[in-house]
């Protein structure tokens, strides 16, 4: 009877780990004997389009099975793909953002210098992941930020965007704007978002730490401590910001910035990026096709050049099978050379490529176009602050919210700042 | 417990497992990862006590604790009056009609997910709070979550609000098990409202009080979504509480073994307080 009841227990319990097990494999349909392509990347915003096109891809190659995994933004991202790693259940394709999660999974990538992409990524664009001769990334796409503005306004106002290169331009256009509120029906000139530590900590740090670094991603990784020359430009531009802003600014963040004032035309001026664009199409979509401008963030010797980088690469594990490893690596060449990949790249996933033979007249938004201009001028500062030690552009950011709260004094900020990048960087 | 039949632990058995698996498996592997440099991925070296004596110089910890226990003093004293309070206050408006329908309405605050809370009463402390402020001319109701002081009350009123009704519930229950005949025989000898309360209500509640000490303490401690999506911390990490200083040292700063230490003493303080709690609490508890 008890050896009976105990085995009994075991079928039961059995059952019931099977039953989760199945219940989470269930998902994709799989044909024998296909290789199995597990994708794992961060941005959600394109799951639906990319699944469109893996589809696409399974049906020009019956044998390939790609199963796409899109997990939320930010750190959330980071602590799944560790979960995935440390659970031994590993995705073939990943994505990675810069230097430093690259030297994390060093280890699991695999050299990608044999795709057609590595000849036909931008210049520049590869230096954070390449090492020791090894190329351990493909970019995403490329990504842009400065100032966004509201042309209407600018217009009414008197204002012609195109002039304005200076800080002192800025500056004026600032103070133009603020005299004429009530004309413009706005109630402030910025929505500084002082809540959101990336705002100030990463973003805006970086257009006045890039020069310090030649505007390599690189240089500010293998930094061991900073400078901060130009921090006395950091911080007037942040008390321009701060001072015409929406107050209280340190509980102002990123929705109410882009969705509620910006969008609905409370604030003429906001520091972000193009990935603006489909919240405020959202709020108006007229708005945001005609009525969106950016401006460069402006910087001493370096006016009219805007920040553009890589947000994100993606990244092989090389701990699978060569065919698994060399089938990887034709899908991301698929995507993006591919025409079904390019029409889907540039109308479905909205990016701006950052890869060579794309027909650029086709980039649907205009911030997008804009900053897809000044790349190609090659008017653009780096992104160096993705090459921050550790989480040093948060640590800034929350420094930023104490001297805005009058809790720290400029100097202090400066001198603990520099101090944190060298005890990060160990 | 050996005579037991096989069908004992049979039924036993899911529940057993899983609270294996699932509490105590990770809570070891924790404990020892906590002397380890792990990040993650990999543990390289067991590096002893180091984890525990760095994470006592920390500034930042120490304030999270520090802001976490003025929380859950605040917090518990707090939901324990309102919890009595909106208790006594519907057993004695009993015979109102629509007094079933009041005890729903305080409970149901704690039906919503404290991150959809966190969100709304965002929006009521910056926008609502702010535009009220507009119209009294009140500087007080102006910037809320943008200081230190107005995130610590913002999270206090987000969680009073929440969970009082919980609280409330025990009471009620305590408080109409007391039997009536005490009651009456007490005011027969003539005793005034207040002794009434004071000898024999308060002490047949003491029960409850254990109970809903125990809850707020434990949640005071431990919270973190209203933390996150309230306030996140701002400004400059001020507000930011344990649990919260935990998760990011964790996922952030990716330093894993270190945020478990930081974790394994987080446990001891809780747990220390919860049961000295509890015991002192059980003494003063009387039968009938």
């Amino acid at each position: 009877m008890k050896k009976k009841g105990a085995a009994l227990a075991s079928v039961l319990f059995a059952g019931v780990l099977a039953g989760c097990s199945f219940g989470a494999g269930s998902s994709s349909e799989s044909s024998e004997n296909a290789t199995t392509i597990e994708i794992f990347q961060g941005k959600v915003e394109f799951n639906d389009q990319f699944e469109e096109l893996a589809e696409k891809y399974e049906e020009e190659n019956p044998d390939i099975d790609i199963k796409i995994t899109s997990v939320g933004g930010g750190s959330d991202y980071a602590g799944s793909l560790k979960t995935k790693f440390a659970s031994g259940d590993e995705p073939e394709i990943f994505s990675i953002a810069g230097p430093t999660e690259s030297a994390n999974y060093e280890e699991y990538l695999a050299d990608l210098s044999d795709t057609e992409l590595a000849d036909l990524a931008l210049e520049g664009t590869l230096n954070p992941v390449t090492k020791d001769g090894e190329l351990h990334g493909l970019p995403f796409n490329q990504e842009g930020y400065g100032l966004i503005y509201n042309k209407d306004m600018f217009k009414e106002a008197g204002i012609d965007p195109s002039e304005i290169l200076t800080y002192e331009d800025l500056e004026n256009a600032v103070q133009t704007l603020d005299s004429q509120k009530d004309e413009l029906g706005i109630e402030a000139v910025f929505a500084f978002p002082a809540k959101e530590k990336w705002v100030p900590g990463n973003h805006l740090s970086n257009v006045y730490l890039a020069p310090e670094f030649d505007h390599m991603v690189m240089e500010a990784y293998q930094a061991e401590d900073v400078q901060f020359e130009r921090n006395k430009e950091y911080k007037r531009m942040i008390d321009l910001q701060n001072d015409y802003s929406i107050q209280p600014t340190l509980s102002l963040d990123y929705s109410q910035q882009v969705e509620q004032y910006f969008s609905l035309q409370e604030v003429a001026i906001i520091q972000q990026g193009n990935w603006v664009y489909p919240s405020v199409e959202q709020m108006d979509p007229d708005f945001a096709k005609e009525g969106m401008g950016i401006l460069p963030i402006p910087v001493e010797g370096e006016e009219g050049k805007l920040p553009v980088g890589v947000p994100n690469y993606w990244a092989v594990n090389n701990n699978s099978d060569d065919e698994t490893v060399q089938a990887a690596k034709d899908f991301l060449d698929w995507m993006y050379t591919s025409d079904v990949g390019k029409d889907y790249v540039l109308n479905e996933f909205n990016f701006i490529p950052a890869y060579e033979g794309y027909n650029t007249d086709e980039i649907s938004d205009p911030l997008s176009k804009e900053i897809y201009q000044y790349a190609s001028e090659n008017q653009t500062t780096g992104w160096v602050f993705l090459g921050y030690p550790g989480t040093w552009g948060d640590y800034v950011g929350s420094n930023v919210q104490k001297y805005i709260d009058g809790e720290m004094t400029w100097d202090k900020l400066v001198k603990d700042s520099k101090q944190e990048w060298t005890k990060m960087d160990q | 417990m050996s005579n037991r039949s096989p069908w004992f632990w049979l039924f036993l058995s899911p529940v057993v497992l899983s609270l294996l698996l699932v509490v105590v498996v990770p809570f070891v592997y924790g404990f020892l990862f906590s002397f380890t440099d792990w990040n993650g991925l990999v543990a390289n070296s067991f590096v002893g006590f180091q984890n525990y004596v760095q994470l006592f110089q920390e500034a930042e910890f120490l304030n999270s604790i520090w802001f976490t226990v003025k929380f859950a003093v605040v917090t518990v004293l707090l939901l324990n009056a309102m919890g009595l309070g909106l208790g006594l206050a519907l057993l004695v408006t009993r015979s109102i009609r629509s007094n079933n329908w009041l005890r729903t309405i305080f409970f149901m605050p704690n039906l919503i997910g404290g991150l959809i809370l966190g969100f709304i009463w965002q929006f009521i402390f910056i926008n609502v709070f702010s535009d009220i402020g507009n119209r009294i001319g009140s500087e007080a109701l102006q910037g809320w979550l943008s200081t230190t002081s107005t995130g610590f009350w913002g999270l206090v009123i987000l969680t009073a609000w929440q969970m009082a009704g919980y609280i409330m519930i025990i009471y009620i229950a305590y408080l109409e098990n007391i039997p009536k005949e005490l009651i009456e025989a007490a005011k027969i000898d003539g005793a005034s409202s207040v002794q009434r309360f004071k000898n024999i209500t308060f002490p047949l509640v003491a029960p409850a009080f254990t109970v809903s000490m125990f809850l707020t303490l434990s949640m005071g401690f431990k919270i973190y979504d209203q933390n996150l999506s309230l306030t996140n911390g701002g400004p400059f990490n001020s507000t930011q509480m344990v649990a919260m200083e935990i998760v990011r040292t964790a996922f952030s700063d990716n330093e894993m073994a270190y945020a478990q230490a930081k974790a394994v003493i987080f446990f001891l303080i809780v747990a220390v307080i919860a049961l000295t709690q509890v015991f002192y609490n059980k003494k003063r508890e009387v039968e009938m």
